[in-house]
């Protein structure tokens, strides 16, 4: 399965890293790693450091991740993007929706 | 709607097997579950029964004369494949792993090893007809699906595609990767004659993804034909898919609205790859880089939002395409990407045919590829689109005695007007209001397209240089264009007074009327005689930037005046039917 998940400190931090693709093909695993955290105030950390491609619906399972996490007062982190999944997120101007640090 | 097993009612079944014997008590136990049967003692006469029976089930030996069970059972899966599944099983003594795995092999859906009581013999069958029913369910249902998707599809691009402005000089590549496309390409003309085109992805594809594309044409469509601005259009559609569609599912869209009279080409990339100007030598001029989030995931354009201003030759071509071209892959698994791409736009736009040389590039890299996302192209021609408006509108051929009709004294058989203070100039645009008043007291004719342009270039000239005080100095070159423009929206977010004044008044006249429109702004005014002089100037030295939108204004006005300091303009057009 390439969708992992980590909690920490206290369960404020949630990472999610995809292995390889990041597709509609993901979508229910995806949403697993998220759906059932709800406390208020997470910080969702989506690391894409290893992810070698993403298509428009992978973009479309972001804004859910986002939408469901700003429900619950909390945010999103892209972190380190590569370089090609990076290509993408810039052309759907996501710097201007989240947070991306490289 | 039926069920698979409603459609007979008596099930055949073929027994084939070269003892007689097994043949009858076989055929027995089945006539007890009411099928009527058929036998067969070897493989190649079980061969011919299938085909002219077709029977529900097949019962199987496999040590026979002339054709064994395996090979006729390879033959008749081999027959029924497109049909529903004909369950076939293989009866035998030879209780063995390997006959086991070889009739499953041979295309077997079970096997009964002899010796069995009847009462297992009849349990196998049952199980075995209640997965050939499901089996003929699905069938059906994909069948009925397969259909409906079809026709829907083809009221979907009857809706979309064949409303389409121009479709002989706009080029188009749409292949979608199933049988719906994500993709959507739209094309209208305004009623200035600016030519507003549209490209879109919609995320994924498929027809989850093609639901959004009937509203966005029809509102694209009817805010273009009423006049409204790019980016009203582009605003509302935001603002429409936004309310429409769930969170995940939005559009990468570029927008192109090509001004001929202004020689400009305005331009907005939300999401989509960067969009292309080439000139006709092949070389790129510009690159139209996404500056937006698709549409439909903010509820409203990020603030600082607007168009970009290009100028254009005629010869220009603008080429906006989805990222289904550039991230198509090949047997290695290697992405199209962008230099591929510009090289063959390059030698399309030499060659005259964008679309097709871009097709055939992708689809030879590809080779037999499956395609895995919508791929499109609309590529623009940036001129020859003047000669629509102009060249229907010919005041040469009309009366004199029409032009010099003293109806004008009489008074109108309408009068309309609208006043807009501070903030709701840069908010309203009110030639939209003023051409539906006069589409619904006179009704729609192609003639109105004149009447707004000349609404519009007025409007316009009173806001800019009246009430904002813009110099159209600074649009004395192709830098200074944007800039304006850029000055432009600036001041308008910060007006906070000042008025345009907008009256409309029609004058029936044999055959025809008189619209005469009368702006009143809260700047300045002008020097008429200097600008007339500055104009001569202009125009010998070619500068043409500026003033163009008077020139239009004036060819299509039977008069032309300006009042009180240029603070007023009046203007008469006459149409006849």
């Amino acid at each position: 399965m390439s969708v992992k998940k980590q909690v920490t400190e206290n369960s404020k931090k949630i990472e999610i890293s995809i292995d390889g693709r990041f597709d509609f093909s993901l979508h229910q695993h995806f949403r697993d790693a998220y759906v059932n955290c709800k406390e208020n105030g997470q910080v969702f950390t989506l690391n894409l450091s290893t992810t070698s491609y993403m298509d428009s619906s992978a973009l479309g399972m972001i804004l859910l991740l986002k939408d469901h996490a700003e429900s619950h007062s909390g945010k999103v982190i892209i972190l380190r993007p590569s370089e090609s999944v990076n290509k993408i997120l810039e052309i759907a101007q996501f710097h201007r929706l989240l947070t991306i640090e490289q | 709607m039926t069920t698979f097993s409603d459609k007979r009612n008596i099930k055949l079944a073929l027994v084939v097997d070269d003892s007689l014997m097994q043949c009858k008590v076989l055929s027995v136990l089945l006539k007890e579950e009411g099928y009527r049967v058929f036998t067969a003692n070897d493989g190649a006469r079980g061969v011919a029964m299938y085909i002219k029976y077709k029977p529900d089930l097949v019962l199987m030996d496999i040590n026979m004369p002339i054709m064994n069970g395996y090979e006729a059972a390879r033959k008749i899966k081999g027959l029924s494949q497109d049909n529903s599944l004909c369950p076939l099983i293989f009866i035998t003594s030879m209780d063995t792993d390997k006959a086991f795995i070889e009739s499953i092999d041979a295309g077997g859906d079970g096997i009964l090893v002899r010796p069995f009581s009847p009462n297992v013999f009849k349990a196998k069958i049952k199980s075995i007809q209640r997965i050939s029913d499901l089996y003929g369910q699905v069938k059906t249902l994909q069948q009925a699906q397969q259909k409906d998707a079809e026709l829907a599809e083809q009221l979907m691009s009857g809706v979309i595609e064949a409303r389409n402005f121009s479709r002989d000089r706009i080029g188009i590549i749409r292949q979608a990767a199933e049988l719906f496309s994500g993709d959507i390409q739209l094309t209208a003309l305004a009623p200035n004659g600016d030519v507003n085109v549209m490209l879109g992805d919609f995320t994924g594809h498929g027809l989850r993804s093609s639901i959004g594309a009937i509203p966005l044409a029809e509102t694209f469509r009817a805010m273009t034909k009423k006049g409204f601005s790019l980016f009203e259009i582009i605003t509302q559609v935001n603002h429409q898919l936004y309310d429409l569609l769930p969170a995940d599912l939005f559009l990468a869209a570029g927008f192109v609205s090509i001004s001929t009279h202004n020689a400009s080409m305005y331009g907005f990339n939300a999401g989509l790859p960067d969009g292309y100007l080439f000139s006709e030598l092949g070389d790129i001029k510009y690159r139209l880089s996404s500056s937006h989030p698709p549409l439909g995931v903010l509820p409203n354009l990020l603030p600082d939002s607007q168009l970009t201003v290009i100028s254009i030759a005629e010869t220009d071509r603008m080429i906006l395409i989805s990222d289904g071209i550039v991230e198509a892959r090949n047997e290695e698994g290697e992405m199209f990407e962008f230099p591929r791409f510009e090289q063959a736009a390059k030698e399309g736009v030499i060659e005259g045919d964008v679309s097709k040389r871009v097709q055939q590039t992708v689809n030879d890299f590809c080779k037999d590829m499956p395609q895995e996302d919508d791929i499109s192209l609309i590529d623009i021609p940036c001129g020859g689109w003047q000669q629509l408006l102009v060249g229907s509108h010919d005041f040469e051929n009309f009366p004199d005695k029409l032009l010099s009709d003293t109806s004008i004294k009489t008074p109108p058989a309408w009068h309309w007007q609208l006043s807009l203070t501070g903030k709701r100039l840069g908010l309203l645009n009110p030639i939209p209001m003023a051409m539906s008043q006069i589409n619904e007291i006179e009704g729609n004719a192609d003639h109105w397209q004149s009447l707004y342009t000349i609404l519009t270039e007025l409007f316009i000239n009173s806001l800019d240089h009246g009430v904002l005080g813009l110099s159209s100095e600074l649009k004395a070159s192709a830098e200074g264009f944007a800039e304006y423009f850029k000055e432009r929206e600036t001041r308008l977010r910060n007006l906070e007074e000042g008025f345009v004044e907008m009256q409309l008044s029609h004058h029936p006249v044999p055959n025809g009327g008189r619209v005469i429109i009368k702006i009143k702004d809260s700047g300045e005014g002008f020097d008429i005689t200097k600008y007339y002089k500055d104009r001569e100037i202009d125009s010998a030295q070619k500068l043409k930037f500026s003033g163009r939108g008077i020139d239009l204004v004036e060819q299509l006005c039977d008069n032309l005046d300006y009042q009180e300091n240029g603070t007023v303009v009046e203007a008469s057009y006459v149409w006849t039917s």
